[in-house]
């Protein structure tokens, strides 16, 4: 049957034919011709209900020839075709004797594509894949255009390359983009393809069986069957590409080469060996971990025991290591312990356990943060017999010291001890200086300091008492002596000249009488202080002890008293009032006038606003300044060979003489070796550093034994150097109103107030064993281990040498996590930058 | 010796105040010290708590108490040790027992002057809003308008050109017998380069750890060499290796003087022995994240690597003052700067300026307009990252990129002089990770290209830092990620191969993004420069100031 697609010059729609083909095969026309003009979609869709239909075309060929064709079809096409030929093509084989252009077999499924010439671009594009049928076949005798078989996932594709367009590349511009199945046979030169999708192989023999079978009936289909032995004779002259496995593309879809061979291949051999910057670094090229040891650690553990100050120490002036004490007492070295105290002061029992406002116990850390201070007051008191450490052997320089009070006996004593022979000169009849002088024999009872000052003695200071320096005398001295030490103190009372000031006392005149058993009778007196310091206070509480009416200390400014010189006098019922400025003493009316218009009874007046230094004895030509002595940190004196110490130099505390005499006595003692030392600069620990969560106040292990508690009732005062055996092993104590203690981490709760503070308090002294346990050894290692424990990684152990023992760390399993540091009780564990 | 009342909590901050809050949970935690070790600003410590138990036992009231001290991590409330949020505890802990969480009602910068210092930083402006450029979209998607292009499948060419594009006719150039020649009586060919639109920006050796600088030196070669992507980065002002400026990869590298001029006495000794030029120099007047504030390369940073490319003494502070010492105006400054610069290379090289964003950058750029050395413009917004810059400059200074590019461009425009001074957009390129996106929108409102620098920091070297003032520790030399930085054992634990790796894949990602983007314009081989008809913003405020579509 013939089929027109142009009747009388009129062309046929598409529409109209498509209808005409359809029915006539509806009809059993099993073969037509179809004399085409250019309509669309000619042969396809066509069922043939399991017979063929063969259909030959002829004339201009619309687009999307055989589209959608199904199997049994066959379609001839006598001439070139146009665009999408084959287009979702199911089945049908379509011949076309010429060319076919762009997009042949778009989508095509399955059946077959023979052209005789070449294709044009986008062939072979988004063909399909399905097992239930056989592949698609696309045949290209020629060439094909670019971008060939995009996208392609089934089917094959045979290019034969006979004669082609293009010598130089038969697949045309970037094919097989996309692709993901099926496959392409080609003869003849390419230009590359989508390297991401597909590879190129050679023909295996199943490939070159399927080649060379299938070719003979396209050869013959397009009339080409005289190229069958130059298309079949050599396998060589073929080649596949075939998509990429999964495992392939996995490979390739990131790096061409890797970075790192890009590095050795490319960069360093363009730039150098190690990078561009190697030669400015010495470090290894490896990479380093987010945790590392040894040198690689941004932070190392230190364990500086020791290398701080505790807060007591920086406190006192005399710098007494109460921790070095009460860790020594803790390891059971009692002795040791209340000697090492004499290393700093000659007074521990007078001045730490007497007189001093002890501002180390101020300072405490324990007592501003857990519950009270370490009782360093009573630690003093427990060296009272302790006696003089041996002294060193005589260096034959001659030292003079002028002046018996603290001061001058500090620089002695230390002087005394390093072997050098010293002359003490006092101008009173007795040793002590103020502690002698002018502190009320309550607050320092005579036994102490004598029994102290006994040890001077020891040491073999030669004092010569009752000795007053002038200046033909300090002449004689200077000549015959390596150094002088000027320690004279303050002695002359500062007055205020007002009306009538020739009758009031100067306080220091009033405290010497007293203490010299020369005292004033004051019974039923009203007396006034002027000046309501420290000294002040004691002169009010000798008043009171002298039988006076009423007490009141006056001051232009805040009083200055503080401490147990303040408690003491106000219990005695002394009355302070400021601001008062005296205007003048009516002495008939005994009368004190201030500048306010207020006046005060006073039968006696005394003025105790301060204490100037005498500083005739010495050449001129010395440098004074206000009356003191002008002297640099350790001492010195605008005279090389003059030292000067203590109230001589400015006011101050005892233990501030007795700190200036241990340091002078020390750069006296470097100058006359002539060693060059520095003197050690510690800095005091901060508080933090210390972990005072892990103490508890009133902690039941701070609470002595009954025994122990009897022995305190029994005998009051404790007797220093008394060893409680054991003591280190105490168990809780079974205290009234407190339940049965089990001796275990638990504990009865005890509220508050029933903590028996007082109790603790009174009966720690009385066993040293104990009250060193509430030191909290700041900066100072305790022995505890707890750095040994809490390191994950057992970095730290602990060592031990004739007696001392040392926490060191393995530097290659510490990472530098700072839970030693952290953890420390004492503060010693530092972390330092690991440089 | 601190009194003890300091010691009380009287003047102590409360984690509250904090803008990280440590969430550490005791049960899961193994106290093996990995967190405190690694945590960069020592934020957490471990200390002893104590735990007190009370109960009864029995059948009549008897109070017992259990006391226990346990070992924990705590966080310090010291402001000079805040926690930043980095996570790098989180990062080394075994057992996820430990995390910084951020607190929204921080009071963080009420606090953090001590000591009269305002508080410094790196990272860039803290605004984790979306920035306008994020707000921008395409909405010309051409399906059967435009040639529709298939991203995947057809070959792009995202290229743009660095340099003076003079027209036709103002090049000396004549047609002869079909080809183009230089005419006899000469004149000037500005050079041009063809490059990546998206650059590296400029951050300095010094401000970045020698790791990091050669992974992105690599990067780059590796994107050149074995992409054939012409991606180029700005050295920064810090001057360049001697290896690297004599290698032929010279020539994918812009080098950057600014103000403290480091490094340039070693790099004029090495151009005889050059075998490339650079790709441009530039030259910088501004930085969009602290603008008219200076560079200060802090003494510990400082060390012989730093001090010998810079050309300074060791551990000393380096300044780059905000402006240039011998420069009083625009004519004069970009004038002599441009011709210096021009000069050294025999002007064989683009040389441009580059200014923080500013409402004056019209000025500046009528004034490059007449000047036919300048090879471009590239404007820094407010949104560009630094490696040290107080947190007013970053946070509350400076001028956004987009409507600063977008009226520059549209001045060109005026003039017919589009695309032929090159402009630069930087400063929050990538910010939310849009990078490809930010560049496209930059694109369209007229940039020729973009410069991306704290966001490639960010996607090539894992850097924490984010707009919630997460780590920003860059100034501080204690980058624990090891990319600002110059100690050693911190630098050492990024390896720069996979910065470089790193590098590659952003700049393939956002290549296809670009793609994406282009390919619905019907572009695959020219920028669609200024092609603001494909933009569109919901905002009609950000649609009304860009001259865009409003879209809803």
């Amino acid at each position: 049957m013939v089929i027109y697609g142009n009747i009388n010059g009129e062309r046929v729609s598409s529409r109209e034919l498509e209808e005409k083909i359809q029915a006539a095969v509806r009809k059993g026309e099993r073969s037509l011709t179809i004399h085409a003009d250019g309509q669309h979609g000619i042969g396809g869709r066509i069922w043939p209900q399991g017979r063929k239909v063969k259909v030959t075309v002829d004339g201009p060929v619309g687009q999307r020839l055989g589209s959608m064709g199904m199997p049994g079809t066959e379609i001839l096409v006598k001439g070139s075709a146009s665009d999408d030929v084959g287009w979702i093509n199911c089945g049908a084989r379509i011949t076309v004797l010429g060319d076919v252009t762009n997009g042949a077999h778009n989508a095509g499924a399955q059946g077959i594509l023979y052209v005789q010439g070449g294709g044009g671009a986008r062939c072979d594009t988004m063909t399909k894949f399905n097992p239930r049928f056989e592949p698609l076949q696309s045949w290209y005798f020629r060439d094909v255009g670019d971008s060939f078989a995009e996208f392609k996932a089934g089917g094959i594709a045979v290019v034969c390359g006979v004669d082609p367009r293009n010598p130089d590349n038969v697949l045309g511009y970037r094919p097989c983009v996309g692709m993901v199945g099926g496959a392409i046979y080609f003869r003849g030169p390419i230009q590359g393809f989508s390297e991401n999708d597909v590879k190129l192989t050679e023909l295996s023999g199943a490939d070159w069986s399927w080649l060379t079978a299938n070719i003979k009936p396209y050869l013959k289909a397009i009339d080409r069957m005289d190229h069958l032995k130059m298309l079949t004779g050599d396998r060589g002259h073929w080649r596949k590409l075939t998509v990429l496995t999964a495992a392939e593309k996995e490979v390739r879809r990131g790096f061409k080469m890797s970075t790192s061979q890009f590095r050795e291949q490319v960069w360093e051999p363009e730039v150098g060996e190690g990078g561009i910057f190697s030669e400015y670094i010495n470090h290894p090229r490896t990479i380093l971990p987010y945790i590392t040891t040894g040198g690689d650690r941004r932070f190392r553990p230190v364990w500086y025991n020791d290398k701080y100050l505790p807060p007591c120490a920086y406190a006192c002036p005399s710098r007494i290591p109460s921790n070095k004490r009460a860790a020594l007492i803790r390891q059971g070295r009692l002795e040791e312990a209340l000697a090492l105290v004499l290393e700093y002061s000659p007074f521990p029992a007078t001045v730490c356990g007497q007189v001093c406002p002890n501002l180390c116990m101020d300072a405490c850390t324990r007592g501003l943060f857990v519950d009270r201070p370490h009782d360093i007051r009573k630690m003093g008191s427990l060296s009272l017999e302790v006696p003089a450490p041996r002294k060193a052997r005589s260096t034959g320089k001659r030292v003079a010291v002028i002046g018996g009070g603290p001061g001058g006996l500090s620089t002695a004593w230390q002087l005394g001890l390093r072997g050098h022979q010293v002359d003490l000169y006092e101008a009173a009849a007795k040793l002590g200086g103020k502690m002698e002088l002018a502190i009320p024999r309550e607050r320092l009872p005579q036994e102490v300091l004598q029994k102290e000052l006994s040890r001077f003695a020891e040491i073999g200071v030669d004092v010569h008492l009752n000795t007053k320096v002038n200046r033909k005398l300090f002449g004689k001295i200077y000549r015959e002596h390596d150094i002088i030490v000027a320690a004279s103190g303050a002695h002359e009372a500062r007055l205020i000249r007002f009306p009538g000031w020739e009758d009031v006392t100067p306080g220091i005149e009033f405290l010497k009488a007293v203490n010299f058993g020369e005292p004033e009778d004051l019974k039923g007196q009203k007396v006034v202080v002027i000046g309501a310091g420290n000294v002040g206070m004691d002169i009010a509480c000798q008043a009171w002890n002298l039988g006076a009416a009423r007490v009141t200390a006056v001051d232009i400014q805040p009083p200055a008293s503080f401490g147990k010189e303040r408690e003491l006098a106000e219990s005695r019922g002394t009355s302070i009032a400021w601001p008062r400025v005296a205007e003048r003493y009516d002495a008939k009316k005994r009368k004190l006038y201030f500048k306010d218009g207020s006046s005060m009874e006073a039968d006696k007046v005394i003025i105790s606003i301060g204490e100037a230094p005498v500083l005739d004895f010495l050449p001129p030509g010395m440098d004074i300044e206000r009356g003191y002595l002008v002297v640099g940190s350790a001492g010195q004196t605008s005279d090389a060979k003059v030292f000067a110490v203590g109230d001589a130099t400015r006011p101050g505390l005892i233990t501030n003489a007795i700190g200036q005499g241990r340091i002078t006595a020390e750069a006296v003692h470097n100058l006359l070796m002539e060693v060059d030392i520095v003197p050690e600069m510690k800095q005091v620990i901060p508080y933090d550093r210390i972990r005072t969560v892990y103490y508890e106040g009133g902690s039941p292990d701070l609470i002595p034994t009954p025994e122990l508690a009897g022995d305190m009732r029994a005998t009051g005062v404790p007797e220093p150097g008394v060893r409680v055996e054991g003591s280190t092993d105490l168990e809780p104590p079974d205290l009234p109103g407190r339940g049965v203690v089990e001796p275990s981490a638990e504990q009865s709760v005890i509220p508050g107030e029933a903590r028996d503070l007082a109790a603790r308090q009174a009966t720690a002294a009385a066993a040293p064993e104990l009250e060193a346990r509430t030191c909290m050894s700041c900066g100072l290692c305790r022995d505890c281990g707890m750095c040994q424990a809490v390191c994950y990684y057992g970095a730290i152990s602990r060592i031990e040498e004739g007696g001392e023992w040392e926490y060191v760390v393995d530097d290659e399993k510490c990472i530098g996590c700072g839970f030693c540091a952290g953890t420390c009780p004492c503060g010693v564990w530092e972390m330092v930058e690991n440089v | 010796m601190d009194p003890a009342t300091r010691l009380d909590q009287n003047h102590e901050l409360s984690l509250k105040e904090f803008p990280y809050i440590i969430r550490w949970r005791d049960d899961r935690c193994t106290r093996c010290g990995r967190c405190t070790a690694v945590c960069p600003v020592s934020a957490i410590e471990a200390a002893p708590h104590v735990h007190r138990r009370v109960f009864s036992e029995g059948t009549v009231p008897s109070p017992k108490a259990q006391r226990e001290i346990v070992h924990v991590v705590r966080q310090v409330t010291d402001i000079d040790r805040y926690c930043t949020g980095c996570g790098s505890c989180t990062l080394v802990c075994p057992n996820e027992a430990i995390e910084p969480e951020y607190n929204p009602r921080h009071k963080f910068l009420t606090y953090k002057n001590r000591g009269g210092v305002p508080f410094r930083r790196g990272g860039r402006r803290n605004d984790p809003a979306p920035s306008t450029i994020d707000q921008l979209k395409f909405t010309r998607i051409s399906m059967l308008t435009d040639p529709a292009l298939d991203a995947g499948r057809h070959e792009f060419r995202i290229r743009t050109l660095l340099g003076r594009n003079l027209p036709p006719e103002q090049l000396p150039l004549k047609a002869r017998g079909g080809r183009l020649v230089v005419s006899k009586s000469g004149g000037f060919i500005p050079p041009v380069r063809e490059i990546y639109p998206i650059r590296i920006g400029s951050m300095s050796i010094g401000a970045l750890s020698p790791h990091m600088w050669e992974g992105l030196a690599m990067g780059v070669a590796y994107l050149n060499e074995v992409e054939g992507m012409p991606v180029v980065m700005c050295t920064g002002e810090g001057g360049i290796p001697p290896r690297l400026l004599k290698s032929r990869f010279a020539k994918y590298f812009i080098l950057q003087i600014a103000s403290g001029y480091f490094g340039w006495d070693e790099i004029v000794h090495a151009i005889p022995e050059m075998s490339e030029d650079p790709a441009a120099i530039e030259i910088k007047y501004g930085q969009g994240a602290k603008p008219g504030d200076g560079g200060l390369l802090m003494a510990y940073k400082v060390l012989k690597l730093i001090a010998r490319i810079r050309g300074v003494p060791e551990f000393v502070d380096l300044a780059s003052p905000p402006t240039h010492q011998t420069k009083y105006s625009i004519e004069e400054a970009v004038a002599k700067m441009i011709q210096s610069m021009s000069m050294a290379w025999g002007f064989r090289v683009p040389v441009y300026p580059k200014i923080s964003g500013t409402k004056t950058a019209m000025a500046v750029l009528n004034n490059l307009a007449r000047n036919p050395y300048a090879g471009a413009l590239c404007i820094d917004g407010e949104d560009g990252g630094t490696g040290a810059a107080y947190n007013v400059s970053m946070d509350k200074m400076g001028h956004p990129i987009a409507s600063n590019i977008r009226d520059c461009y549209l001045d060109l425009v005026a003039q017919g002089k589009q695309n032929e001074l090159p402009l630069i957009a930087a400063g929050g390129m990538g910010k939310t990770g849009n990078l490809a996106a930010n560049a496209a929108a930059m694109i369209m409102l007229g940039a020729s290209a973009v410069d991306t620098g704290k966001y490639i920091m960010q996607a090539a070297a894992w850097c924490f830092g984010d707009e919630r003032n997460r780590c920003n520790l860059c100034n501080t030399g204690r980058c624990p990620r090891g990319i600002t930085t110059q100690d050693p054992k911190l630098y050492r634990r990024l390896d720069p191969d996979r910065v470089a790796e790193r590098v590659v894949e952003v700049f393939k990602a956002a290549d296809v993004e670009l793609r994406k983007i282009f390919a619905p314009l019907g572009r695959s081989t020219e920028l669609p420069i200024g092609m603001s008809d494909a933009l569109g913003a919901a905002d009609s405020e950000i649609a009304e100031r860009l001259q865009i579509s409003h879209v809803v």
